[in-house]
């Protein structure tokens, strides 16, 4: 039988106990260090899912400061923080309407009569200052509004909305004097990208857009 | 010389466990330079675990009197706070001019302001679960609850 030297038994047991010791903690330390940009590799590779729309807001100044606003939200988290709010006419994700501010309008029945309605041009207004166009086609209702240009030839104003009618209906599906925030950002999730609002004037850019893209075309990475 | 070896091995591999730890939940980082005179100049840098072992150890009394003053926002962080955890990549709001940049993001599941301006910069970093934890133990602390 070899005699073993009398240290080698502790030593081989120090030794063992330490590569024990440090294999999970070297493995733990690589799965630490790696998460950050495992995850941000997954979160930049993993295709977004139909249901993760974002709701974008981008506001060009034009002036000499060329402030630059860009507003990007899931629409699935705005669900999910409105109905939190409750503040002034804001309740569970309800926006609370005044008879007074309705000037005798009823607004159910005015979007009702909108909806059973079949497709077309609703208003048209041609003005020396400006044209204005309502309409319904393809589910959704389009308000357009431009101004003429001034004399020097400059165009003014120009606006552009587009809603998708499930969107009207859902945001009208509350109560007589509500209107439900959250029903219609659910039903926006539903659409695929649309381009909601453009508001093209001499100092400002604006435009609303729902897609899934999880950021603005231009935002700025640092 | 066995004896010390094992000893030292046994300090490292605690402190290399313990810094594993402490790190493992990320980092709460505060930059703020105000560039004027008197301006403050914040620089800190908080291991995330720290925030739930303070918050045991905060006396109730005060946990009760932050939840009071909070407790209108509460709902609405926490809903926010997990609500972003989903979205662990992603920039929230963008507002810059010529010499003004402001940032709000999520980015490798943190929480980050970045706010550039001539006579300031502010820098915050706070990992999202560190945000609802906090949020949690204050709910959980609220009057009425």
């Amino acid at each position: 039988m070899t005699t073993l030297p009398h240290s080698f038994l502790p030593r081989t047991t120090l030794y063992a106990a330490a590569a024990l010791l440090f294999i999970p903690l070297a493995s733990f330390a690589q799965t630490a260090d790696s998460q950050p940009a495992a995850k941000q590799q997954a979160a930049s590779a993993k295709p977004v899912a139909s249901h993760d729309q974002w709701l974008h807001v981008r506001v060009n100044n034009k002036d000499s400061k060329g402030e630059v606003v860009r507003v990007n939200v899931p629409i699935e988290l705005a669900e999910k923080v409105l109905p939190t709010i409750n503040k002034d006419r804001l309740h569970n994700g309800k926006v609370h309407i005044d008879d007074a501010h309705m000037n005798d309008v009823d607004l159910h029945a005015l979007i009702d009569a909108v909806r059973t309605a079949k497709d077309g041009e609703y208003v048209t207004v041609q003005s020396n200052d400006q044209n204005v166009r309502v309409a319904k086609s393809g589910g959704y209702l389009f308000v357009n509004v431009t101004d003429k240009p001034d004399k020097d030839g400059v165009k003014n104003e120009k606006v552009e909305i587009k809603v998708p009618m499930k969107v009207i209906d859902a945001l009208f599906s509350a109560g007589k004097d509500e209107i439900d925030v959250v029903a219609a950002l659910h039903a926006l999730s539903s659409q695929g990208d649309t381009e909601l609002v453009s508001v093209k004037d001499r100092e400002n850019d604006i435009r609303i857009w729902i897609d899934s893209k999880n950021v603005s075309d231009e935002t700025v990475r640092r | 010389m066995l004896l010390l070896a094992k000893a030292a091995l046994t300090i490292g591999g605690a402190l290399a466990l313990a810094t594993a730890y402490t790190f493992h939940e990320g980092v709460i980082s505060v930059d703020v330079d105000e560039a004027r005179a008197g301006g403050s100049h914040v620089h800190s840098w908080v291991p995330a675990t720290v925030v739930p072992m303070a918050l045991q150890l905060t006396p109730r009394k005060h946990l009760r009197e932050a939840a009071e003053r909070a407790q209108e926002f509460l709902p609405t962080i926490r809903a926010l706070t997990r609500g972003l955890e989903k979205y662990p990549n992603a920039d929230l709001v963008e507002v810059m001019d010529e010499d003004q940049h402001v940032q709000i993001r999520t980015q490798n599941g943190k929480l980050r302001i970045d706010v550039d301006a001539p006579d300031e910069h502010v820098h915050i970093a706070c990992p999202l679960a560190t945000l609802e934890d906090v949020s949690s133990s204050l709910e959980s602390n609220a009057p009425g609850l």
